[in-house]
Protein backbone atom coordinates (compact mmCIF):
# COMPACT_ATOMS: atom_id res chain seq x y z
CA UNK A 1 0.00 0.00 0.00
CA UNK A 2 2.58 2.32 -0.49
CA UNK A 3 2.74 4.92 -3.14
CA UNK A 4 3.68 8.44 -4.07
CA UNK A 5 0.46 10.02 -2.50
CA UNK A 6 -0.14 6.87 0.41
CA UNK A 7 3.09 6.18 2.58
CA UNK A 8 3.38 5.06 5.99
CA UNK A 9 4.97 7.95 7.26
CA UNK A 10 2.43 10.74 5.55
CA UNK A 11 0.11 12.39 7.88
CA UNK A 12 -0.92 15.92 5.94
CA UNK A 13 -2.19 15.32 1.92
CA UNK A 14 -3.32 17.06 -0.86
CA UNK A 15 -5.85 19.62 0.83
CA UNK A 16 -2.54 21.29 3.03
CA UNK A 17 -0.60 21.68 -0.13
CA UNK A 18 -3.65 23.26 -1.71
CA UNK A 19 -3.93 25.28 1.27
CA UNK A 20 -0.21 26.34 1.44
CA UNK A 21 -0.43 27.07 -2.26
CA UNK A 22 -3.53 29.60 -1.37
CA UNK A 23 -2.03 31.47 1.30
CA UNK A 24 1.10 32.08 -0.82
CA UNK A 25 -0.81 33.38 -3.47
CA UNK A 26 -2.90 35.84 -1.18
CA UNK A 27 0.39 36.72 0.59
CA UNK A 28 2.44 37.14 -2.15
CA UNK A 29 -0.12 39.61 -3.77
CA UNK A 30 -0.95 41.91 -0.67
CA UNK A 31 2.41 42.45 -0.28
CA UNK A 32 2.66 43.49 -4.23
CA UNK A 33 -0.01 45.52 -4.33
CA UNK A 34 0.91 47.88 -0.96
CA UNK A 35 4.24 48.27 -2.70
CA UNK A 36 2.72 48.87 -6.34
CA UNK A 37 0.10 51.58 -4.63
CA UNK A 38 3.16 53.12 -2.20
CA UNK A 39 5.36 52.87 -5.53
CA UNK A 40 4.10 53.54 -8.81
CA UNK A 41 0.05 54.50 -8.61
CA UNK A 42 0.23 56.58 -5.37
CA UNK A 43 -3.61 58.03 -6.36
CA UNK A 44 -6.41 56.50 -8.33
CA UNK A 45 -5.01 52.93 -7.10
CA UNK A 46 -8.71 51.64 -7.01
CA UNK A 47 -9.36 52.29 -10.53
CA UNK A 48 -6.12 49.77 -11.05
CA UNK A 49 -6.81 46.22 -12.29
CA UNK A 50 -4.19 44.48 -10.41
CA UNK A 51 -5.32 45.88 -7.03
CA UNK A 52 -8.66 45.46 -7.63
CA UNK A 53 -7.23 41.80 -8.53
CA UNK A 54 -5.74 41.87 -4.91
CA UNK A 55 -8.69 43.18 -3.58
CA UNK A 56 -11.14 39.89 -4.77
CA UNK A 57 -8.15 37.22 -4.96
CA UNK A 58 -6.11 38.11 -1.60
CA UNK A 59 -9.37 37.73 0.92
CA UNK A 60 -10.74 35.28 -1.05
CA UNK A 61 -7.82 32.78 -1.28
CA UNK A 62 -7.33 32.71 2.42
CA UNK A 63 -11.49 32.53 3.18
CA UNK A 64 -10.93 29.30 0.69
CA UNK A 65 -7.26 27.74 2.07
CA UNK A 66 -9.28 28.25 5.95
CA UNK A 67 -12.44 26.29 4.88
CA UNK A 68 -10.30 23.56 3.75
CA UNK A 69 -8.61 23.85 6.66
CA UNK A 70 -11.02 23.28 8.80
CA UNK A 71 -12.55 20.35 6.62
CA UNK A 72 -9.15 18.80 7.09
CA UNK A 73 -9.71 18.55 10.77
CA UNK A 74 -11.24 14.84 11.80
CA UNK A 75 -13.61 17.23 14.03
CA UNK A 76 -14.11 20.21 11.74
CA UNK A 77 -17.22 21.54 13.95
CA UNK A 78 -14.67 22.28 16.81
CA UNK A 79 -12.64 24.22 14.50
CA UNK A 80 -13.90 27.44 16.96
CA UNK A 81 -11.17 25.71 19.50
CA UNK A 82 -8.32 27.42 17.95
CA UNK A 83 -10.03 30.73 18.43
CA UNK A 84 -10.43 30.49 21.92
CA UNK A 85 -7.81 28.13 23.31
CA UNK A 86 -4.09 29.44 22.63
CA UNK A 87 -1.01 28.22 22.99
CA UNK A 88 2.03 30.49 22.45
CA UNK A 89 4.66 27.51 21.87
CA UNK A 90 2.14 26.02 19.01
CA UNK A 91 3.38 27.68 15.40
CA UNK A 92 0.10 26.93 14.11
CA UNK A 93 -2.18 28.68 17.55
CA UNK A 94 0.16 31.93 16.52
CA UNK A 95 -0.94 31.42 13.09
CA UNK A 96 -4.36 31.24 13.71
CA UNK A 97 -4.40 34.34 15.74
CA UNK A 98 -2.33 35.89 12.69
CA UNK A 99 -4.72 35.42 10.07
CA UNK A 100 -7.08 37.12 11.65
CA UNK A 101 -5.01 40.29 12.52
CA UNK A 102 -4.65 40.25 9.07
CA UNK A 103 -7.79 39.41 7.71
CA UNK A 104 -9.02 42.66 9.59
CA UNK A 105 -5.89 44.63 8.74
CA UNK A 106 -6.37 43.56 4.96
CA UNK A 107 -10.31 44.69 4.73
CA UNK A 108 -9.20 47.80 6.62
CA UNK A 109 -6.63 48.79 3.83
CA UNK A 110 -9.21 47.45 0.65
CA UNK A 111 -12.03 49.54 2.55
CA UNK A 112 -10.02 52.28 2.70
CA UNK A 113 -8.61 51.77 -0.41
CA UNK A 114 -11.90 51.43 -2.23
CA UNK A 115 -13.55 54.25 -0.04
CA UNK A 116 -15.27 56.49 -2.78
CA UNK A 117 -16.20 53.25 -4.66
CA UNK A 118 -17.91 51.93 -1.55
CA UNK A 119 -19.56 55.33 -0.76
CA UNK A 120 -21.32 55.86 -4.10
CA UNK A 121 -22.20 51.93 -4.01
CA UNK A 122 -23.65 52.44 -1.00
CA UNK A 123 -25.72 55.76 -2.07
CA UNK A 124 -27.02 53.82 -4.83
CA UNK A 125 -28.24 50.86 -3.23
CA UNK A 126 -28.13 50.16 0.68
CA UNK A 127 -28.38 53.55 1.93
CA UNK A 128 -29.19 51.82 5.00
CA UNK A 129 -25.44 51.07 5.57
CA UNK A 130 -24.09 54.70 4.89
CA UNK A 131 -22.91 54.50 8.45
CA UNK A 132 -20.35 52.21 7.12
CA UNK A 133 -18.84 55.02 5.23
CA UNK A 134 -18.41 56.42 8.92
CA UNK A 135 -16.48 53.88 9.92
CA UNK A 136 -13.94 53.57 6.44
CA UNK A 137 -13.73 57.25 6.89
CA UNK A 138 -12.44 56.80 10.59
CA UNK A 139 -9.70 54.23 9.05
CA UNK A 140 -8.38 56.60 6.88
CA UNK A 141 -6.95 58.63 9.09
CA UNK A 142 -4.35 55.56 9.85
CA UNK A 143 -4.27 55.03 5.95
CA UNK A 144 0.06 55.91 6.62
CA UNK A 145 -0.27 53.17 9.60
CA UNK A 146 -2.30 50.59 8.07
CA UNK A 147 -0.14 49.77 5.21
CA UNK A 148 3.24 49.51 6.70
CA UNK A 149 1.17 46.92 8.88
CA UNK A 150 -0.22 45.27 5.68
CA UNK A 151 3.16 44.58 4.47
CA UNK A 152 4.09 43.37 7.81
CA UNK A 153 1.32 40.98 8.02
CA UNK A 154 1.44 40.07 4.27
CA UNK A 155 5.54 38.67 4.98
CA UNK A 156 4.87 37.07 8.38
CA UNK A 157 1.64 35.35 6.82
CA UNK A 158 3.77 34.08 3.50
CA UNK A 159 6.90 33.15 5.91
CA UNK A 160 4.22 31.07 8.67
CA UNK A 161 3.41 28.51 6.22
CA UNK A 162 6.92 27.58 5.70
CA UNK A 163 7.82 27.68 10.05
CA UNK A 164 4.21 25.62 10.07
CA UNK A 165 6.23 22.74 8.38
CA UNK A 166 9.53 24.07 9.57
CA UNK A 167 8.43 23.14 13.48
CA UNK A 168 8.68 19.46 12.67
CA UNK A 169 11.59 17.50 13.77
CA UNK A 170 10.15 14.15 12.65
CA UNK A 171 10.89 15.13 8.93
CA UNK A 172 14.48 16.48 8.78
CA UNK A 173 13.68 17.62 4.88
CA UNK A 174 11.11 20.12 6.65
CA UNK A 175 12.87 21.04 9.94
CA UNK A 176 14.76 23.64 7.95
CA UNK A 177 15.30 27.03 8.47
CA UNK A 178 15.05 27.66 5.10
CA UNK A 179 11.88 26.84 4.24
CA UNK A 180 9.85 30.00 5.71
CA UNK A 181 12.34 31.73 3.49
CA UNK A 182 11.41 29.51 0.15
CA UNK A 183 7.72 30.13 1.33
CA UNK A 184 7.80 33.36 1.44
CA UNK A 185 9.59 34.19 -1.83
CA UNK A 186 7.86 31.12 -3.60
CA UNK A 187 4.31 33.19 -2.44
CA UNK A 188 5.56 36.38 -3.96
CA UNK A 189 6.50 34.80 -6.81
CA UNK A 190 2.68 33.07 -7.27
CA UNK A 191 1.08 36.70 -6.12
CA UNK A 192 2.79 38.46 -8.73
CA UNK A 193 1.74 35.71 -11.14
CA UNK A 194 -1.58 35.51 -9.92
CA UNK A 195 -1.63 39.56 -10.55
CA UNK A 196 -0.91 39.83 -13.67
CA UNK A 197 -3.12 36.95 -14.79
CA UNK A 198 -6.36 38.07 -12.63
CA UNK A 199 -5.21 41.87 -13.52
CA UNK A 200 -5.02 41.64 -17.64
CA UNK A 201 -7.81 38.90 -17.89
CA UNK A 202 -10.70 39.90 -15.00
CA UNK A 203 -10.53 43.07 -15.20
CA UNK A 204 -8.81 44.32 -18.62
CA UNK A 205 -5.59 46.13 -17.21
CA UNK A 206 -3.71 47.40 -20.16
CA UNK A 207 -0.21 45.34 -20.53
CA UNK A 208 1.51 48.24 -20.80
CA UNK A 209 0.66 50.33 -17.80
CA UNK A 210 3.13 50.82 -15.38
CA UNK A 211 1.66 49.02 -13.06
CA UNK A 212 1.55 45.44 -14.78
CA UNK A 213 5.11 46.59 -15.61
CA UNK A 214 6.09 46.88 -12.01
CA UNK A 215 5.22 43.67 -11.09
CA UNK A 216 6.63 42.20 -13.59
CA UNK A 217 10.20 43.88 -13.24
CA UNK A 218 10.30 42.39 -9.77
CA UNK A 219 8.85 38.37 -10.78
CA UNK A 220 12.29 37.60 -12.29
CA UNK A 221 14.76 38.35 -9.45
CA UNK A 222 11.90 37.25 -7.34
CA UNK A 223 12.65 33.56 -8.95
CA UNK A 224 15.95 33.53 -9.39
CA UNK A 225 16.08 34.15 -6.00
CA UNK A 226 13.50 31.31 -5.27
CA UNK A 227 15.81 29.05 -7.53
CA UNK A 228 18.98 29.81 -5.22
CA UNK A 229 16.98 28.93 -1.80
CA UNK A 230 16.39 25.50 -3.44
CA UNK A 231 19.98 24.87 -3.86
CA UNK A 232 20.79 26.21 -0.33
CA UNK A 233 18.12 23.91 0.57
CA UNK A 234 19.22 20.80 -0.83
CA UNK A 235 22.57 21.07 -0.34
CA UNK A 236 22.39 22.33 3.56
CA UNK A 237 20.46 18.73 3.76
CA UNK A 238 23.25 16.51 1.67
CA UNK A 239 25.87 18.61 4.07
CA UNK A 240 24.02 17.54 7.02
CA UNK A 241 24.14 14.05 6.63
CA UNK A 242 22.56 11.37 8.22
CA UNK A 243 18.75 11.42 7.66
CA UNK A 244 19.30 14.44 5.87
CA UNK A 245 21.00 13.35 3.37
CA UNK A 246 18.57 10.54 3.16
CA UNK A 247 15.63 12.76 2.87
CA UNK A 248 17.46 14.88 0.25
CA UNK A 249 18.47 11.50 -1.91
CA UNK A 250 14.75 10.49 -1.61
CA UNK A 251 13.15 13.23 -2.36
CA UNK A 252 15.05 14.59 -5.30
CA UNK A 253 17.69 11.48 -6.28
CA UNK A 254 14.44 9.70 -8.87
CA UNK A 255 11.54 8.57 -8.30
CA UNK A 256 7.50 10.21 -8.29
CA UNK A 257 8.25 13.55 -6.25
CA UNK A 258 11.67 13.82 -8.07
CA UNK A 259 9.89 13.95 -11.25
CA UNK A 260 7.59 16.52 -10.24
CA UNK A 261 10.88 18.48 -9.02
CA UNK A 262 12.91 18.63 -12.01
CA UNK A 263 10.25 18.76 -14.48
CA UNK A 264 6.95 20.33 -12.78
CA UNK A 265 9.17 22.82 -10.07
CA UNK A 266 12.47 23.69 -11.57
CA UNK A 267 11.44 23.02 -15.39
CA UNK A 268 7.65 24.19 -16.38
CA UNK A 269 7.49 26.78 -13.02
CA UNK A 270 11.51 28.36 -13.18
CA UNK A 271 13.47 27.32 -15.96
CA UNK A 272 11.49 27.46 -18.98
CA UNK A 273 9.62 30.98 -18.31
CA UNK A 274 13.84 32.33 -17.91
CA UNK A 275 14.64 30.64 -21.05
CA UNK A 276 11.03 31.76 -22.80
CA UNK A 277 12.53 35.56 -22.05
CA UNK A 278 15.86 35.01 -23.14
CA UNK A 279 14.50 33.64 -26.87
CA UNK A 280 11.59 35.22 -27.66
CA UNK A 281 11.42 38.84 -29.35
CA UNK A 282 10.58 41.92 -27.52
CA UNK A 283 7.41 41.76 -29.42
CA UNK A 284 6.32 38.42 -27.96
CA UNK A 285 6.91 38.90 -24.80
CA UNK A 286 4.62 42.37 -24.98
CA UNK A 287 1.69 40.40 -26.08
CA UNK A 288 -0.89 39.31 -23.44
CA UNK A 289 -1.17 35.33 -24.17
CA UNK A 290 2.47 34.98 -23.70
CA UNK A 291 2.22 36.98 -20.15
CA UNK A 292 -1.15 34.50 -19.30
CA UNK A 293 1.28 31.68 -20.50
CA UNK A 294 4.27 32.56 -18.08
CA UNK A 295 1.99 33.17 -14.81
CA UNK A 296 -0.01 30.04 -15.70
CA UNK A 297 3.20 28.41 -15.54
CA UNK A 298 4.67 30.16 -12.85
CA UNK A 299 1.84 29.30 -10.74
CA UNK A 300 1.56 25.77 -11.76
CA UNK A 301 5.44 25.94 -10.72
CA UNK A 302 4.33 27.13 -7.03
CA UNK A 303 1.41 24.83 -6.57
CA UNK A 304 3.69 21.83 -7.58
CA UNK A 305 6.73 22.89 -5.41
CA UNK A 306 3.81 22.79 -2.55
CA UNK A 307 2.87 19.81 -3.15
CA UNK A 308 6.64 18.18 -3.53
CA UNK A 309 7.90 19.78 -0.42
CA UNK A 310 4.97 18.24 1.63
CA UNK A 311 4.88 14.83 0.47
CA UNK A 312 8.30 14.44 -0.46
CA UNK A 313 9.32 16.44 3.08
CA UNK A 314 7.30 13.25 4.95
CA UNK A 315 8.96 10.98 3.06
CA UNK A 316 12.23 10.52 5.11
CA UNK A 317 12.07 10.31 9.58
CA UNK A 318 14.09 11.62 11.63
CA UNK B 1 20.96 53.73 44.81
CA UNK B 2 24.35 53.44 43.54
CA UNK B 3 24.97 51.44 40.13
CA UNK B 4 28.60 49.94 40.27
CA UNK B 5 30.02 47.98 37.32
CA UNK B 6 30.62 45.45 40.29
CA UNK B 7 26.76 45.04 41.01
CA UNK B 8 26.24 45.25 37.23
CA UNK B 9 27.74 42.08 36.27
CA UNK B 10 26.44 40.58 39.31
CA UNK B 11 22.84 41.53 38.44
CA UNK B 12 23.89 40.53 34.43
CA UNK B 13 24.53 37.56 35.74
CA UNK B 14 21.73 36.52 37.78
CA UNK B 15 19.77 37.89 35.17
CA UNK B 16 21.64 35.07 32.60
CA UNK B 17 20.83 32.34 34.94
CA UNK B 18 17.58 32.85 35.38
CA UNK B 19 16.18 33.34 31.60
CA UNK B 20 18.82 30.96 30.46
CA UNK B 21 17.98 27.19 29.73
CA UNK B 22 19.21 26.13 32.79
CA UNK B 23 15.91 27.02 33.97
CA UNK B 24 14.17 25.73 31.58
CA UNK B 25 15.50 22.23 31.83
CA UNK B 26 14.79 22.96 35.72
CA UNK B 27 11.51 23.58 35.01
CA UNK B 28 10.66 20.76 32.89
CA UNK B 29 12.60 18.15 34.85
CA UNK B 30 11.78 19.12 38.14
CA UNK B 31 8.02 17.67 39.90
CA UNK B 32 6.99 19.70 41.99
CA UNK B 33 4.98 16.49 44.06
CA UNK B 34 8.47 14.01 43.08
CA UNK B 35 6.48 12.19 40.78
CA UNK B 36 8.16 11.83 37.03
CA UNK B 37 7.38 8.52 35.96
CA UNK B 38 9.01 6.87 33.54
CA UNK B 39 9.48 3.09 31.97
CA UNK B 40 12.46 0.53 31.49
CA UNK B 41 11.95 -1.74 28.09
CA UNK B 42 14.21 -5.18 28.71
CA UNK B 43 14.66 -6.25 25.40
CA UNK B 44 17.14 -8.73 26.69
CA UNK B 45 13.35 -10.28 28.01
CA UNK B 46 10.89 -9.60 26.08
CA UNK B 47 9.83 -13.00 24.53
CA UNK B 48 7.22 -11.05 21.63
CA UNK B 49 4.51 -12.83 23.64
CA UNK B 50 2.22 -9.19 22.94
CA UNK B 51 0.01 -9.92 26.21
CA UNK B 52 1.42 -6.21 26.73
CA UNK B 53 -0.47 -5.35 23.64
CA UNK B 54 -3.51 -7.24 24.44
CA UNK B 55 -3.79 -5.88 27.58
CA UNK B 56 -3.11 -2.65 27.00
CA UNK B 57 -6.60 -2.96 24.08
CA UNK B 58 -8.40 -3.95 26.79
CA UNK B 59 -8.02 -1.90 29.64
CA UNK B 60 -7.88 1.09 27.54
CA UNK B 61 -10.53 0.46 25.29
CA UNK B 62 -8.59 0.49 21.91
CA UNK B 63 -10.74 0.14 18.68
CA UNK B 64 -9.70 -2.50 16.12
CA UNK B 65 -7.29 -0.87 13.38
CA UNK B 66 -5.18 1.04 15.76
CA UNK B 67 -3.24 0.43 18.86
CA UNK B 68 -1.23 2.47 21.25
CA UNK B 69 1.43 -0.09 22.04
CA UNK B 70 3.06 -2.52 19.60
CA UNK B 71 5.83 -5.04 19.92
CA UNK B 72 7.91 -5.08 16.81
CA UNK B 73 9.71 -7.88 16.13
CA UNK B 74 12.60 -8.06 13.74
CA UNK B 75 14.93 -11.19 12.61
CA UNK B 76 15.58 -14.27 12.81
CA UNK B 77 19.51 -14.03 13.10
CA UNK B 78 21.30 -16.97 12.83
CA UNK B 79 20.28 -20.19 12.11
CA UNK B 80 17.27 -22.48 13.12
CA UNK B 81 17.57 -23.29 16.05
CA UNK B 82 19.84 -20.63 16.87
CA UNK B 83 17.48 -18.07 15.42
CA UNK B 84 17.68 -15.29 17.55
CA UNK B 85 14.85 -12.45 17.48
CA UNK B 86 14.79 -9.23 18.49
CA UNK B 87 11.50 -6.80 19.77
CA UNK B 88 10.97 -3.79 20.07
CA UNK B 89 8.14 -1.49 21.84
CA UNK B 90 6.69 0.89 20.01
CA UNK B 91 4.54 3.22 22.33
CA UNK B 92 4.60 6.74 23.72
CA UNK B 93 7.68 7.65 24.88
CA UNK B 94 6.47 10.31 27.14
CA UNK B 95 9.26 12.75 26.46
CA UNK B 96 10.48 15.88 29.15
CA UNK B 97 10.32 17.93 25.85
CA UNK B 98 7.31 16.67 23.77
CA UNK B 99 7.22 17.96 20.77
CA UNK B 100 3.76 17.07 20.16
CA UNK B 101 2.96 19.51 23.08
CA UNK B 102 5.08 21.95 21.55
CA UNK B 103 2.98 22.05 18.26
CA UNK B 104 -1.05 21.75 19.76
CA UNK B 105 -2.74 24.64 19.26
CA UNK B 106 -5.38 24.32 21.20
CA UNK B 107 -3.01 22.92 24.50
CA UNK B 108 -5.25 19.17 24.27
CA UNK B 109 -1.82 17.76 23.87
CA UNK B 110 -0.18 18.35 27.28
CA UNK B 111 2.11 17.36 29.64
CA UNK B 112 0.48 16.43 33.37
CA UNK B 113 2.75 18.50 35.72
CA UNK B 114 2.05 16.34 38.44
CA UNK B 115 3.12 12.74 36.89
CA UNK B 116 5.01 14.07 33.86
CA UNK B 117 2.94 11.53 31.70
CA UNK B 118 1.73 12.98 28.30
CA UNK B 119 -1.66 12.78 27.90
CA UNK B 120 -4.54 14.17 25.14
CA UNK B 121 -7.66 16.24 26.02
CA UNK B 122 -9.91 14.68 23.52
CA UNK B 123 -12.49 17.59 24.64
CA UNK B 124 -10.10 20.08 23.57
CA UNK B 125 -8.60 18.26 20.69
CA UNK B 126 -9.73 19.52 16.57
CA UNK B 127 -8.05 16.95 14.83
CA UNK B 128 -5.56 19.07 13.03
CA UNK B 129 -3.14 16.27 13.38
CA UNK B 130 -0.02 18.68 13.73
CA UNK B 131 0.57 16.64 17.16
CA UNK B 132 0.88 13.30 14.76
CA UNK B 133 3.12 14.87 12.22
CA UNK B 134 5.28 16.18 15.12
CA UNK B 135 6.11 12.65 17.23
CA UNK B 136 9.25 11.56 15.76
CA UNK B 137 8.05 8.23 17.45
CA UNK B 138 5.09 7.76 15.60
CA UNK B 139 3.31 6.70 18.36
CA UNK B 140 0.30 8.71 17.95
CA UNK B 141 -2.86 8.01 15.51
CA UNK B 142 -6.63 9.47 15.26
CA UNK B 143 -9.18 7.24 17.54
CA UNK B 144 -11.39 6.39 14.85
CA UNK B 145 -14.61 6.78 17.30
CA UNK B 146 -13.90 9.81 19.31
CA UNK B 147 -12.27 11.50 15.95
CA UNK B 148 -9.35 12.78 18.52
CA UNK B 149 -5.38 12.29 18.78
CA UNK B 150 -4.97 9.28 20.95
CA UNK B 151 -1.72 7.28 22.22
CA UNK B 152 0.00 5.65 25.31
CA UNK B 153 -0.81 7.62 28.65
CA UNK B 154 0.61 5.29 31.09
CA UNK B 155 -3.03 4.09 31.81
CA UNK B 156 -3.40 7.35 33.71
CA UNK B 157 -7.38 7.13 33.53
CA UNK B 158 -7.74 3.30 33.56
CA UNK B 159 -4.94 1.06 35.74
CA UNK B 160 -2.92 4.15 37.07
CA UNK B 161 -5.91 6.13 38.38
CA UNK B 162 -7.46 2.76 40.46
CA UNK B 163 -3.01 2.21 42.19
CA UNK B 164 -2.66 -0.25 39.51
CA UNK B 165 0.31 -0.51 36.85
CA UNK B 166 -0.09 -0.09 33.85
CA UNK B 167 -1.96 -2.71 31.91
CA UNK B 168 1.24 -3.79 30.08
CA UNK B 169 3.67 -3.63 33.02
CA UNK B 170 1.18 -5.95 35.20
CA UNK B 171 0.26 -8.33 32.17
CA UNK B 172 4.24 -8.88 30.85
CA UNK B 173 5.09 -12.56 31.77
CA UNK B 174 8.63 -12.02 31.80
CA UNK B 175 9.28 -9.12 33.96
CA UNK B 176 10.32 -7.32 31.03
CA UNK B 177 8.65 -3.81 31.77
CA UNK B 178 9.42 -1.65 34.87
CA UNK B 179 7.67 1.44 35.70
CA UNK B 180 8.17 3.91 38.28
CA UNK B 181 9.02 7.52 39.32
CA UNK B 182 12.35 8.53 38.15
CA UNK B 183 12.99 10.91 40.64
CA UNK B 184 13.12 9.09 43.91
CA UNK B 185 16.34 7.69 44.05
CA UNK B 186 15.20 4.51 45.88
CA UNK B 187 12.80 3.39 43.20
CA UNK B 188 13.49 -0.04 41.19
CA UNK B 189 13.40 2.21 38.13
CA UNK B 190 16.03 4.18 39.22
CA UNK B 191 18.43 1.42 40.24
CA UNK B 192 17.68 -0.46 37.39
CA UNK B 193 18.91 2.66 35.50
CA UNK B 194 22.15 3.13 37.41
CA UNK B 195 22.90 -0.87 37.11
CA UNK B 196 21.95 -1.86 33.95
CA UNK B 197 23.26 -0.25 30.39
CA UNK B 198 20.11 1.40 28.54
CA UNK B 199 19.34 3.42 25.86
CA UNK B 200 16.74 5.95 24.74
CA UNK B 201 15.55 6.44 21.10
CA UNK B 202 16.71 9.13 18.70
CA UNK B 203 18.28 11.52 22.10
CA UNK B 204 19.57 13.63 19.63
CA UNK B 205 16.31 15.44 18.81
CA UNK B 206 16.50 16.70 22.30
CA UNK B 207 13.25 15.12 23.37
CA UNK B 208 14.03 13.83 26.30
CA UNK B 209 11.89 10.57 26.16
CA UNK B 210 11.07 8.94 29.39
CA UNK B 211 11.23 5.32 28.00
CA UNK B 212 14.78 3.57 28.57
CA UNK B 213 15.66 0.90 26.95
CA UNK B 214 17.94 -2.32 27.67
CA UNK B 215 19.40 -3.10 24.33
CA UNK B 216 19.00 -7.15 23.35
CA UNK B 217 21.79 -9.20 23.24
CA UNK B 218 22.02 -10.41 20.26
CA UNK B 219 23.16 -7.97 17.79
CA UNK B 220 22.30 -7.52 13.83
CA UNK B 221 24.96 -6.79 10.98
CA UNK B 222 23.66 -3.93 8.72
CA UNK B 223 24.91 -2.42 5.57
Amino acid sequence: MSSAFHFESLVWDWPIAIYLFLIGVSAGMTTIAVFLKRRVLVDGASRDGIIKATAIIAPLAVIVGLVILIFHLTRPWTFWHLMIFYSPTSVMSMGVMLFQVYMLVLLAWLAVLFRQEIASFLEQRFKAFRWINGIISVLARFERVLEPLMIFLAVALGAYTGFLLSALKTYPMLNNPVLPVLFLFSGISSGAAAAVLFGITWFKQPIDSPSVHFVHQIEKPVVLFELFLLLALFVGLFFGGGQREAAAIAAIGGGFWSNVFWFGVIGLGILLPLIMSMVCSKRVQHSKSYMIAVACMGLSGILLLRFFILYAGQMTVA
Amino acid sequence: MSCSRRHFIAGMGAVIFMTGPVNRTLAQTMSINGIRYGMVYDETRCIGCTACMDACREVNKVPEGVSRLNIIRSGPTGEFPEAKYQFYRHSCQHCDNPPCVDVCPTGASYKDAATGIVDVNPDRCVGCQYCIAACPYRVRFIHPVRKTADKCNFCRDTNLAQGKLPACVESCPTKALTFGNLDDPNSEIVKLIENRTTYRAKVHLGTEPKMYRIPSKHGEIKG
